[in-house]
């Protein structure tokens, strides 16, 4: 029997040993943790027997979505993949690893499940929104006061792609965007932020977008540099009725891009 | 020269060679980096002067400088970079390449920063001898040696792996310099290099100047007379040293200061002062203008050195703080200093964090020469609790036993991590992050400099070449300045022809290239509106982590 004292001492020397035996072995394990393509065309493959025109795919965690795009990306119309959110898709399968969610699904249960050597594919099935108007459909309808004029792009937001209303308001001055006698319905869904890394990154202030509808400011929202795609909503009284969104930016050369869709 | 010495000089002539034959092997799988082709370039046109000079081609004028060495603008001729490196790049280039033909120009130009790689490692062997014995001596050479991102980094033609040695050459000969010998020049000269090679080095004076306090502080209790002088001249040579042959060498080897040179080393400075912040991703967020987070140094280096070596370096800690004060001109203290000057600023969440541990380099051979001791240390503490178990058994057998068991262990797992994490180093991260994937899930930094693109370009020279005279045009956003490389090199396809930048590129591109980085997203939704699919057609992974995708044009695209 050891003296307290020396088996004490001799703690380190083993921990060493111990941690270098399982980092050897950790390395390797994470080394070759991620399915590979096998296990993708299998995942895929199963995808494909059960899917119906308009099925939103999807992938989690969010660094896997090349390799995913890679064996579904086929199934994904650029219209889907800069889609504004995923209400409006009634069926959604997902494809994850390491026992990731897709935010598309958090809080529905999925109707079938299986596991692909690591992929996990899952199919959501809920009642999809109902969109009775989308604005990124009125763009050429739509009014801008002034000399601006708002643009239909397709770009990225908070790093993620998104189709929406693009319009760079001078510094200062709003511009105000009416869309004539949009047909709305019971809520009017909205997101907004500030396109292209590099402008976020040299002009720093938020801006600000809201919405009047008959006269009224029904909803508002102000994203910042690091916000990303920020959602906005108001009910609305269903009808065809102007829809106006006022963009402000305290500094010129401010990617304001927006989407709304009134939903029934 | 003894037997021992001579023992001890050829294993650490030996560790050095051993990583310069490391580092030239594993570069041949690493991608060109973008800062790489810049520096290339001016190293040869640095190279050519030199070469001009001493045989009388051209003469010394503030033309003839400014045309190799300067500009106007702040990154004229590359002048925002000082030139040692450069000038050893362009020299190896030359002679290797160009005279003996021996190795590609890329291999020829990358050689000077793996041979000081290899000198690092010799040095820190040398310094772990003098301090802590010959098995810590090699172990501390093999620590460094088994760093993942430092033998990557190592084997580029840039200034980050070989600022590290020049660093610790200066902190090495700073301390041989405070046994009172008469001429201390080394110190001074060391330190020129390590301003010749990059900006960062001028923090080290903070690291030395403490240190030097401190022996003060200590001497003026032997020469009460004398108490507040001999703070500051207690080793005076030293300092005429450093703030006299430091800067003179510094001038010698840039010439762009012959002209100027107060006005010339302010911009140099300004310019790193007032640099722009590149994008770079830490847990889950990209950032790109300050205040960062005071922790980003400390985690990312916590998440890329092995973590055994980062153990063994907390055990070491531990018993450098038991030998406080025991030992002549405080060496551990000094290593501390080291480390802290090189790795504090980083601390302060202004100073640009976009190159991550490429950075804070220099404080790496202190966590190696700790892990060494540390794993001495615990060797014959476990060595002395066996022999009270076993009495019969002879004590240095088991130590002897023990550390090459410990040290063995040690090294395997370190090897581990660095073999597995090339030739993509930079996607890499321990096994306390959980690999490549475990740092993807953890939103680390993917890579930077476009590297990776290296990956693909098997896969783009496989491919049936256009029918006809007419190229095909490639979309390779921050590869881009590499391509014309890539090509010369004889790795990409001659006609694959690079398309251009952004949107125009992309539009007048057959095939396109993504390297994967949060910021670089923006390239994927580029190409999907300019192709009309989201579907790449192949997808380069570092152990599953997707590094770069390859999109071709369809011939009918998605509706």
């Amino acid at each position: 029997m050891l003296p307290g004292r020396t088996a004490l001492a001799a703690a380190p020397a083993v921990v060493l040993f111990v941690l270098g035996a399982w980092e050897t072995c950790a390395t390797r394990e994470a080394a070759t943790s991620v399915p590979g393509d096998p296990a993708w065309d299998e995942a895929a493959a199963t995808v494909r027997a059960r899917y119906a025109a308009g099925d939103l795919i999807v992938f989690a965690p969010d660094w896997v979505d090349p390799v995913g795009r890679l064996h579904l990306g086929d199934l994904i119309p650029l219209e889907m993949a800069g889609r504004m959110d995923a209400a409006r898709y009634g069926r959604i399968w997902e494809l994850s690893i390491r026992g990731a969610h897709a935010p598309e699904v958090v809080g529905l249960t999925p109707v079938t499940s299986g596991d692909y050597a690591g992929v996990r594919v899952r199919l959501f099935e809920r009642p999809a929104a109902t969109v009775t108007a989308d604005v990124l459909e009125h763009v050429t309808d739509a009014r801008a006061d002034g000399p601006l004029r708002p643009g239909l792009v397709f770009g990225e937001v908070g790093f993620a792609p998104h189709r929406c209303v693009q319009i760079v308001p001078h510094g200062g001055t709003p511009v105000r965007i009416t869309f004539p006698q949009l047909a709305l319905g019971t809520e009017l869904v909205g997101y907004v932020g500030l396109a292209d890394v590099f402008t976020r990154r040299d002009v720093r202030t938020p801006v600000e977008l809201d919405v009047e509808i008959g006269g009224k400011l029904v909803a508002s929202a102000k994203p910042g540099v690091d916000d990303g795609w920020v959602r906005f909503a108001a009910p609305t009284t269903p009808g065809p009725t102007d829809v106006v969104f006022i963009a402000r930016a305290a500094e010129s050369n401010r990617l304001v891009c927006f989407a709304a869709e009134a939903r029934k | 020269m003894t037997r021992a010495r001579r023992l001890h000089v050829l294993t650490g002539v030996a560790l050095a060679v051993l990583t310069t034959i490391a580092v030239l092997v594993n570069q041949r799988d690493v991608g060109i980096a973008r800062d790489e082709v810049v520096y290339m370039e001016y190293s040869a046109h640095y190279a050519a002067w030199w070469r001009g000079l001493v045989t009388f081609d051209h003469g010394i004028s503030a033309k003839t400088i400014t045309a190799t060495w300067g500009g106007p603008a702040a990154t004229d001729n590359n002048r925002e970079h000082p030139p040692l490196m450069k000038e050893m790049f362009g020299m190896s280039q030359w002679l290797l390449h160009d005279v003996l033909h021996v190795c590609s120009e890329l291999t020829a130009a990358r050689a000077p920063a793996a041979a000081t790689h290899g000198l690092a490692v010799g040095l820190v062997f040398a310094f772990a001898l003098e301090l802590f014995g010959f098995g810590e001596a090699i172990l501390a050479g093999l620590l460094l040696l088994l760093l993942p991102r430092a033998l990557f980094h190592a084997g580029l033609a840039c200034f980050d792996a070989p600022i590290m040695t020049w660093w610790f050459a200066t902190v090495l000969a700073y301390y041989r310099a405070l046994d009172g010998r008469r001429w201390p020049w080394l110190v001074g000269v060391m330190f020129g290099c390590a301003l010749a090679t990059k900006h960062t080095a001028v923090l080290l004076p903070f690291a030395l100047g403490v240190h030097y306090l401190w022996l003060g502080w200590r001497a003026r209790a032997e020469d009460p007379a004398r108490r507040w002088t001999l703070l500051v001249t207690h080793r005076w040579r030293v300092i005429v040293s450093l703030a006299v042959l430091g800067p003179l060498v510094l001038f010698v080897l840039w010439p762009w200061l012959w002209i100027a040179p107060i006005t010339h080393v302010a911009q140099w400075m300004s310019f790193h002062l007032t640099h722009v912040h590149y994008n770079y991703e830490y847990l889950g967020h990209n950032w790109n203008a300050p205040r960062f987070p005071w922790h980003v140094a400390l985690v990312t280096t916590l998440l890329t050195v092995p973590v055994v070596t980062l153990a063994a370096a907390l055990v070491g800690l531990g018993r450098w703080l038991g030998l406080r004060g025991t030992l002549p001109r405080a060496p551990l203290l000094l290593l501390v200093l080291s480390f802290g000057a090189s790795i504090g600023p980083f601390l302060l969440g202004t100073t640009p964090i976009f190159g991550a541990e490429k950075h804070w380099m220099p404080a790496l051979p202190t966590l190696c020469l700790a892990g060494a001791c540390g794993i001495g240390w615990a060797t014959r503490a476990l060595a002395a609790a066996v022999v009270a178990w076993r009495p019969a058994w002879s004590e240095a057998v088991t130590r002897q036993t023990l550390l090459l068991a410990l040290g063995g262990m040690v090294t395997l797992a370190a090897a581990t991590e660095t073999i597995t994490a090339q030739p993509y180093a930079l996607t890499s991260y321990n096994a306390l992050a959980g690999g490549a994937p475990g740092g993807a899930d953890l939103g680390m930094n993917r890579q930077f400099w476009g590297v990776a693109v290296r990956g693909v370009l098997p896969l783009l020279a496989a491919e049936p070449p256009p029918v006809g005279p007419q190229p095909r045009f490639i979309y390779t956003h921050d590869a881009s300045p590499a391509w014309g490389l890539y090509q010369k090199l004889g790795l990409a396809p001659r006609w694959l022809a690079d398309a251009g930048h952004e949107d125009a590129g992309v539009a007048h591109s057959d095939v396109a290239l993504v390297v994967h980085e949060l910021h670089f997203n923006r390239h994927d939704y580029m190409i999907w509106q300019g192709y009309r699919s989201v579907k790449p057609t192949y997808v380069l992974r570092s152990d599953g982590v997707p590094i770069v995708s390859v999109y071709e044009r369809p011939a009918s695209p998605l509706p």
